[in-house]
């Protein structure tokens, strides 16, 4: 985890807002630490209030060495 | 490099990226250029088109992609020799940091490999008879099988020759060495399916049928299963297949894949999508164009699920052997452990070791007469132990953070001490199946467990902090996935949280009941309250 990653992530991160929200944010990053720094500075350009953040959790992260990746955010359940 | 061949998607321009690096090189063909040019001229010489190839070789590159390597070696069936295991201890105490671990699948990992090592350890392993070939890539894995086999008195046959005959003839094939994806195959004809049929691409189950007036012994085929980010539980197909079919139908359900399979997006390539599509009735009507008649399915031989344990000291199909089943904590050893295991296999048992699904390993073949000394053996009193306590026992972790790169948090050392705190905490004398992963893919196959841990990392005042969301209700008994309960568990709080939630189920709990059936019976919600209850700050 950290520094030691030299080639960039796709990253899924999850935030629970303190008034129960989730909201899913996706990331471009080199390194962990700055996948959340880069997911805060997106829910803050997301709203006009800044978001109270009950929780933000890092929970995927995907090498960016091919086209195409991505996540399913699943807002109801598929079979 | 061999002849190509000539594959009938090739001209499909809507093929993935990775189906041309095939077209253009087989992954077979990387094996050679790792002999010949890579193990020669270092990791810098490495063409980064065959860095994907590499995996053919059964080799990976490892967290933090720094020049070294993770190897998997195919176990067939899970059954290896002393000798076997001495060259893999060998292999581990010269090239690989003294680390063996045991794999979910039956295989033996190492890590820290560095390429120039490579052409040495492929030669040392065909010494032995074993080989890391196509343990990754896009074929035919290592074939999981009953440990026990030929021994169990639980098998209604023997395996072991079936085993041999599929690794005989997929290894190294290149008829089947470009599949759409990987592929998982399962052969146990234990009745309490010790190989997991349902979470395999191709999986045969133990069956009969009487066919003129003759009652024959054989299998039942499942075909489509597999865990990922989607998980998706095997069908079967109403077909009964005789021990020598075996191999034959396995080729026609690996043929179907490879020509029918999807190639256009990698993540819809599994054969689980094909399944899901055709359904077992059409999938069976392509399989018996390929291979011919088969009979229509008999009488299921299955009953129940032994989640692939054998703990204990038991008696074995053959009368005054005995066989032991021993607990290798979160599938770890290293070099001299693993000797000492091939010792004991030869002073003790017949020389074999079978690899267990569940990171464990066992002894084969010990004299009545020899048992008792075995059971004093230090290895077997300190270490292996016979008799785990439960939770260390039934404990299952994938590699984690240490060596994989898709890894989010630690989990090995971790899911280790998680399961020594809970045997320190909480008496429990009956299994409970905890798994933990540190992504959500699935190598500590956390869908089949009574309580499955998934890794996230989570920001705090005092920086980033490990963390895990619970599930529940896993099992292969009445297949079912686990289910995700509402709750985000900071590793500080994981250990006195799992003890109090399993505290609550050894209180409500009805007698013999797996943790999984108490979720079935309380429900869900029910859980999520004692989760909340738990959670409650004091």
């Amino acid at each position: 985890m950290g520094e030691e990653q030299a080639e960039s992530y796709l990253y899924k991160l999850e935030a629970v807002l303190e008034e129960g929200r989730l909201l899913t944010v996706v990331v471009i990053a080199k390194t962990d630490e700055r996948a959340f720094s880069s997911a805060e500075n997106n829910l803050l350009r997301h709203t006009i209030t800044p978001p109270r953040i009950k929780e933000l959790s890092l929970v995927e992260k995907k090498p960016l060495g091919r086209q195409g990746v991505g996540y399913v955010v699943e807002t109801s359940t598929f079979t | 490099m061999a002849e190509r061949k000539q594959w009938k998607w090739a001209a499909d321009p809507s093929l993935n990226k990775m189906e041309f690096t095939k077209l253009e090189k087989d992954g077979l063909d990387v094996i050679e250029t790792i002999v010949n040019t890579y193990s020669k001229e270092g990791f810098a010489s490495i063409e980064s088109s065959d860095m994907d190839r590499f995996k053919w070789a059964g080799v990976y590159q490892q967290r933090p992609k720094d020049g070294h390597f993770m190897m998997r070696v195919r176990i067939p069936g899970g059954i290896l020799s002393s000798e076997q295991a001495r060259v893999l201890a060998k292999i581990a105490e010269i090239y690989g940091r003294d680390l063996v671990d045991v794999t979910t699948r039956q295989a033996v990992q190492f890590h820290w490999l560095t390429v120039e090592s490579l052409a040495d350890i492929f030669d040392r392993l065909a010494s032995a008879g074993l080989s890391s070939f196509e343990a990754c890539g896009d074929c035919p894995r290592q074939i999981m099988g009953n440990p026990l086999a030929g021994i169990d008195p639980h098998e209604v046959l023997d395996t072991r020759p079936i085993v041999a005959e599929l690794e005989k003839f997929f290894l190294l094939n290149r008829d089947f060495s470009n599949l759409p994806r990987k592929y998982k195959i399962s052969v146990s004809a234990n009745i309490h399916n010790a190989a997991h049929a349902q979470i395999n691409d191709l999986a045969f189950t133990p069956a009969k049928k009487v066919m003129a007036g003759e009652e024959v012994i054989g299998f039942h085929v499942w075909v489509g299963g597999g865990l990922s980010a989607k998980p998706y539980l095997a069908k079967q197909l109403d077909v009964f297949v005789r021990p020598e079919e075996v191999v034959k139908v396995t080729a026609g359900v690996t043929t179907l894949f490879r020509d029918f399979g999807y190639r256009q997006k990698r993540t819809h390539a599994r054969l689980k999508f094909l399944v899901a599509d055709w359904g077992p009735e059409k999938f069976t009507e392509q399989l018996l164009e390929l291979v011919g008649e088969l009979e229509p399915g008999g009488i299921d031989l299955t009953s129940g699920w032994n989640g692939g344990y054998f703990y204990g000291i038991h008696e074995q199909r053959q009368a005054g052997l005995y066989y032991a089943g021993l607990s290798v904590p979160v599938g770890r050893m290293n070099a001299g452990e693993l000797n000492e295991l091939a010792r004991l296999a030869d002073e003790y048992g017949d020389g074999t070791i079978g690899t267990c699904n569940t990171q464990n390993v066992l002894i084969r073949n010990i004299p009545e007469a020899k048992v008792a000394a075995f059971r004093e053996e230090p290895m077997i009193v300190n270490r292996f132990k016979w008799q785990p306590n439960t939770f260390v026992g039934y404990a299952v972790s994938c590699t984690g953070t240490e060596y994989c790169n898709l890894a989010i948090v630690e989990t090995k050392e971790r899911m280790r001490s998680l399961a020594q705190y809970l045997d320190d905490t909480v008496v429990l004398e009956t299994p409970l199946r905890i798994h933990m992963i540190g992504c959500p893919n699935s190598c500590g196959q956390r869908q089949i467990a009574d309580i499955g841990l998934q890794g996230a990392l989570v920001k705090t005042s005092n920086g980033m902090v490990e963390a895990f969301d619970i599930y529940v209700g896993g099992t292969l008994e009445e297949p079912q996935f686990n289910r995700k309960l509402n709750a985000r568990i900071t590793v500080d709080r994981l250990g006195p949280f799992l003890a109090q939630l399993v505290t609550l189920y050894k209180a409500d709990r009805q007698e013999g009941e797996p943790y999984w059936r108490y979720v079935e019976r309380v429900g869900l919600s029910h859980i999520q309250g004692q989760v909340d209850a738990i959670l409650q700050p004091a």
